[in-house]
């Protein structure tokens, strides 16, 4: 590279930074929650079409959900940024419970662990995943 | 091999102000069309793709050289004597733009530089700047090569190209409804340009053109915007990070992986193919994506 375009660069991240500052200044962004099970549902629906999800376990501050379907499967819905993003829960994935709290650890690292407080129904999905690692 | 000014560069200001007035005009209308994060990565891939660029250009000039050394016709480069070659090479390195975006959807090799464009779920003009890393490596410049072939000038193809990027720009908001209706019909819009980048399955594949919107009503791959069907944004499988590097990698490390895994027979199915292919059928193309919206919306019309 040229001592002109690494100039050019540099002041193509200073233009970066100022942009990201402006945008954090100014207010913008959103703070999504998972309002209720048809809304977890019809996330479920949008990650992955004719999916179908009958039942919710959602996060009591609506972070993140997990929606199961009439074939037993099983898709975990979390927020991220403005909007969501969904996986398929199966066995690659790693479910520990800590009493009201199930946190689920994706095989995929850049998606991370989400942790999902489901008051008593934490043992049952808890299980649930277990039956999965099971087979 | 003349030499001409990269029209990009002296667009960046332009850029840059016209961002910020997205911006004010978002927090008005709605805020969360800006996510700090989400801008961030977008315009830190826009960054290292002009690093990619500066890399890797003297290699994509000289192969545009090498192919100019066969051309049919001599054309020249002043604006004055040959102004129609100009428009021409214009017009037709929109279309060898459709041909590769087409694609660049349709083809995993092509689609694993491409997605990086795809990965973000907002749609704005910092989205526009989220651009690929390994558009080289991906060998995406082949569709270029017969505007060289044909007689045009390199330095007037990428002269026509940096303002084909320019005109893509703007087209990146949804701060811009509806356009009169003869530029929708010609032209690439903020309209046909959210669709291109929806995830919902009726607008799935669809609009693929650079600037003129007549490649996809010819070529049958045009999809209007309907006011009933908001546009979802993003990628079929959402990246649900996001890390700069995996997004500019993410597709490549995936090919790599089930090229690794599969059977030899399908090894090479896994990168030609459409994304979202498998040989066991265990994963969904878009087309497949497609034909199950169409199904569940047929089974809930009311019958006879």
């Amino acid at each position: 590279m040229t001592i002109a375009e690494l100039i050019q660069l540099g002041g193509s991240v200073v233009a970066v930074l100022f942009v990201v500052w402006l945008v954090g200044k100014m207010g913008l962004g959103a703070d999504p929650r998972i309002a209720d099970d048809a809304h977890a549902i019809r996330l479920a629906e949008e990650a992955e079409a004719g999916f179908g999800g009958i039942e919710v376990a959602r996060d009591r501050a609506g972070f993140a959900a997990i929606v199961r379907n009439a074939a037993g499967r099983q898709l975990l819905v979390r927020a991220h940024g403005n909007h969501f993003a969904a996986r398929p829960l199966d066995t690659n994935v790693m479910g520990r419970l800590d009493k009201d709290f199930l946190t689920l650890t994706m095989p995929e690292r850049t998606f991370g662990s989400v942790t999902l407080h489901l008051g008593k129904d934490a043992g049952m999905w808890a299980s649930r995943m277990r039956d999965l690692n099971c087979g | 091999m003349d030499k001409l000014p990269d029209p990009v560069n002296y667009a960046v200001p332009a850029f840059i102000l016209l961002l910020i007035a997205e911006m004010v005009i978002s927090r008005r209308a709605d805020k969360s069309r800006y996510s700090a994060r989400d801008t961030l990565t977008s315009l830190m891939l826009g960054t290292g793709s002009q690093v990619a660029g500066a890399l890797v250009g003297a290699g994509v000039i000289a192969a545009s050289v090498w192919v100019y050394q066969f051309r049919l016709f001599d054309i020249g480069i002043e604006l004055a004597s040959w102004w129609w070659a100009w428009a021409l090479c214009f017009f037709l390195d929109d279309l060898a733009y459709y041909a590769f975006h087409r694609s660049a959807h349709r083809v995993r090799w092509f689609w694993a530089s491409h997605v990086i464009h795809h990965s973000s779920q907002h749609y704005n003009l910092s989205t526009a700047l989220r651009q690929t890393w390994t558009g080289f490596f991906s060998l995406t410049f082949l569709f270029r090569l017969p505007l060289f072939l044909i007689g045009f000038p390199p330095a007037m193809v990428f002269f026509c190209a940096g303002l084909n990027l320019i005109y893509q720009f703007w087209i990146h908001t949804e701060a811009i409804k509806r356009l009169p209706r003869w530029f929708e019909a010609v032209m690439n819009t903020p309209s046909h340009h959210r669709v291109h980048h929806g995830v919902n399955p009726r607008y799935l594949d669809a609009n693929y053109a650079g600037v003129f919107i007549i490649w996809d009503r010819m070529f049958g791959s045009f999809v209007a915007e309907r006011d009933d069907e908001p546009v979802r944004y993003g990628i079929v499988k959402q990246l649900g990070s996001f890390n700069i590097l995996w997004a500019a990698v993410h597709e490549w490390v995936g090919i790599a992986q089930d090229v690794w895994a599969a059977p030899w027979r399908h090894k090479l199915s896994y990168i030609w193919r459409e994304p979202g292919w498998s040989h066991d059928g265990s994963r969904t193309t878009s087309a497949m994506i497609k034909e199950r919206w169409a199904a569940g919306r047929a089974s809930e019309e009311p019958t006879e």
